[in-house]
């Protein structure tokens, strides 16, 4: 009896606690939820930041969560406990857009309005689509960063962030495509090598093909960590003057190997504002109003709608360089 | 009547029912209306199946003194398989039942050939559980990784969903599976000739031994059984998602362990009953909806879901210690 007691003591302890924040929330305002891949990591804790600002701007209620590792089974169960709560929209990153295909449907059926946002969810059960940026543009952008810092002939190698992110892979598979046809003289010496979304792995791999490959002039980073562990094993082997990395890196992280130029160029779009859009639109969209072409959303931009007036571009990503990396807050 | 009552909480299990009623109540005073709602209750009984089955496998496992590592990838390698087989024949114009059937089929299939080898190397060769299950991890994993180079199999014909999406009379299909599952685990494990075998292998390998009990051959069966039983999860989970890949479930490894040490399964074999890894994972589910309805930070809830686990068999520990020195 004494256990049941002491065991339910600690309960009504725990009880009172979140009682007392209940009580601070509302309950009638638009609740809009914006789920990442996962939660603590650098690039999903900045869009937090945007997304909880757009809230505040707007006056309304944004609940920021996900799963801690990025699996989409987790992600589901997430959704269909959102949905069970009734929110009024949802905007959701897939870790894998066919697995969350039904449960979004469960969403749209009970009323709720459904965006993807960072990566593409199934089109059809999607009623707004928020890009940071369009794929195509962005893969060829960073092949033509590579070959403005190696040249367009030689070796190059590419260390991308997990062999199953869609997004990673499709940036790719536009820039071989792109330098297959405007760049010949590039030679890919191996496939794409994974590095697990790792500084720590991409700083391995990046020795091993540096041993590999001798003739190495260039490597491309593609995941926020993989540029920055391919500059740390240059950096080490002081091949800064050689070797030419770039990649997809955040400008905060970039800093100390853009520095001595082991890092030559970083390019990524800010994740805050990509938050921030996103809650505008999904509030926009709750509000009857549709994005449009070359539309100027406040502390964003002017951004770009295609013509099935559902995917929305957020702008061309900025290039981060040794000069003015340390103007970007992210 | 009290007396029963009093004499049920006393036990493990009830100690844990217990738990579970005060948690329940607990989500349904915090979220109004809203957790305690036949939509949530239902989207509960969607939740719950694929990832007790998976604990149930895990503690069968545990009970025989190992570990199975493995156990996601052996579901999403065999739903891989399985699935690959499915969309194949339903794009090929086979008739959508024969589709569901041979990838189903399929699946257990792949699945036991996961549980043969498991078995042999732990049992026949006698590595380690916990080191052999962690290689055949990285080798289900980098085999799945193969057949689908990163991305999802998906293009099952409709009729696959109705496994994992739909109810008989108004229960989710995946929950019937799951009390079947749960009344043939029971029997099997604490009920059979074999079960009993398992609880001795897990207590003491050497002592089974000269008791006459035929251990590799036990251990080695327990291995499949537990793959199968992995299918089986790994089928529902590719239904509700309607694709298959490798990483589906992957946060289900740890948590299956969590669920049956925090059900009574001893971590060192011998000990574990199914119905207390049943409670446990009608705990864990409760907690994780619960708190995600109310809108609980994640990292809290991870917070939230170790110090209950540690809370509960710190008073199983106390529990244990003072029944011992009676």
């Amino acid at each position: 009896m004494k256990r049941i007691l002491s065991v339910f003591l600690v309960m009504v302890v725990f009880l009172s606690f979140t009682w007392a924040a209940a009580q601070a929330e509302a309950d009638d305002e638009v609740t809009i939820v914006v789920m990442p891949k996962l939660v603590g990591i650098p690039y999903f804790n900045a869009s937090e930041v945007g997304a909880l600002q757009a809230g505040k701007d707007l006056g309304i209620n944004v609940i920021y969560t996900g799963p801690t590792t990025p699996d989409a089974a987790e992600q589901v169960k997430m959704l269909e406990d959102l949905i069970s709560k009734g929110v009024d929209a949802i905007a959701v990153a897939p870790n894998d857009a066919a697995a969350l295909t039904p449960v979004l449907m469960k969403a749209k059926k009970a009323g709720i309005v459904v965006l993807d946002w960072d990566t593409p969810a199934d089109p059809s059960v999607v009623d707004l689509s928020i890009h940071q940026i369009d794929d195509k543009a962005y893969g060829e952008h960073v092949w033509d960063l590579l070959v403005a810092e190696m040249g367009d002939t030689g070796d190059y190698a590419i260390v991308t962030g997990g062999l199953s992110a869609a997004n990673l892979n499709s940036w790719i598979d536009y820039g071989l495509a792109y330098a297959k046809t405007a760049y010949p003289g590039l030679n890919l010496v191996t496939d794409k090598v994974p590095s697990d979304e790792k500084q720590q792995m991409a700083y391995q791999k990046t020795l091993d093909l540096i041993k590999a490959y001798p003739s190495l002039k260039g490597i491309v980073g593609i995941s926020t960590p993989a540029p920055l562990g391919a500059a740390q094993a240059v950096q080490e082997k002081g091949l800064a003057d050689q070797i030419a990395v770039v990649g997809t890196s955040l400008p905060t992280d970039s800093g100390p190997y853009l520095e001595d130029g082991s890092l030559r160029v970083g390019t990524l779009w800010d994740p805050a504002k990509l938050g921030y859009l996103t809650v505008v639109m999904a509030n926009d969209f709750l509000n009857g109003k549709t994005p449009k072409n070359g539309q100027d959303v406040p502390n964003v931009g002017k951004i770009e709608v295609w013509d099935d007036n559902r995917t929305v571009i957020m702008g061309p990503p900025a290039d981060f360089l040794k000069e003015n990396y340390a103007s970007y807050k992210f | 009547m009290k007396a029963v009552i009093k004499r049920f909480f006393s036990t493990k299990e009830g100690t844990l029912f217990g738990i579970f009623l005060l948690i329940f109540l607990f989500m349904t005073l915090i979220s109004p209306g809203k957790f305690l709602s036949v939509y949530n209750l239902q989207s509960m009984a969607y939740q719950l199946p694929e990832f007790g089955i998976l604990a149930l496998s895990m503690m069968i496992i545990i009970v025989t003194g190992g570990i199975n590592l493995s156990l996601t990838y052996t579901a999403t390698f065999s739903m891989i398989v399985g699935g690959l087989a499915m969309s194949a024949m339903h794009a090929g114009g086979s008739s959508p039942l024969l589709s569901v059937l041979v990838g189903m089929l399929l699946m257990l299939v792949i699945a036991a050939l996961c549980g043969v080898f498991l078995g042999f190397v732990v049992s026949y060769i006698g590595v380690t559980p916990m080191l052999a299950t962690l290689g055949a991890m990285t080798l289900f994993e980098g085999l799945s990784l193969n057949i689908t180079k990163g991305g999802a199999i998906s293009g099952f014909p409709i009729e696959f969903l109705v496994v994992g999406n739909s109810t008989i009379l108004g229960i989710p299909v995946p929950m019937v599976i799951f009390v079947f599952i749960i009344i043939g685990t029971w029997l099997f494990l604490e009920k059979s000739k074999m079960g009993m075998s398992i609880y001795m292998i897990g207590c003491s390998p050497k002592v089974s031994y000269y008791s006459g009990v035929k251990v590799k051959k036990i251990l080695f069966q327990t291995y499949i059984i537990a793959s199968l039983l992995a299918a089986v999860a790994g089928i529902l989970m590719a239904s509700r998602y309607n694709s298959a890949k490798e990483s589906y479930g992957s946060s289900y490894l740890l948590q299956a362990v969590s669920a049956a040490v925090l059900g009574g399964t001893s971590i060192n074999g011998g000990e574990g009953k199914v119905v207390g890894t049943i409670i446990a994972v009608a705990i864990l589910q409760i907690i994780s909806s619960g708190l995600n309805i109310f809108g609980f930070n994640r990292y809290l809830t991870n917070v939230v879901m170790g110090a209950i686990l540690i809370l509960v068999l710190a008073i199983n520990f106390l529990v244990d210690r003072k029944s011992a020195r009676k």
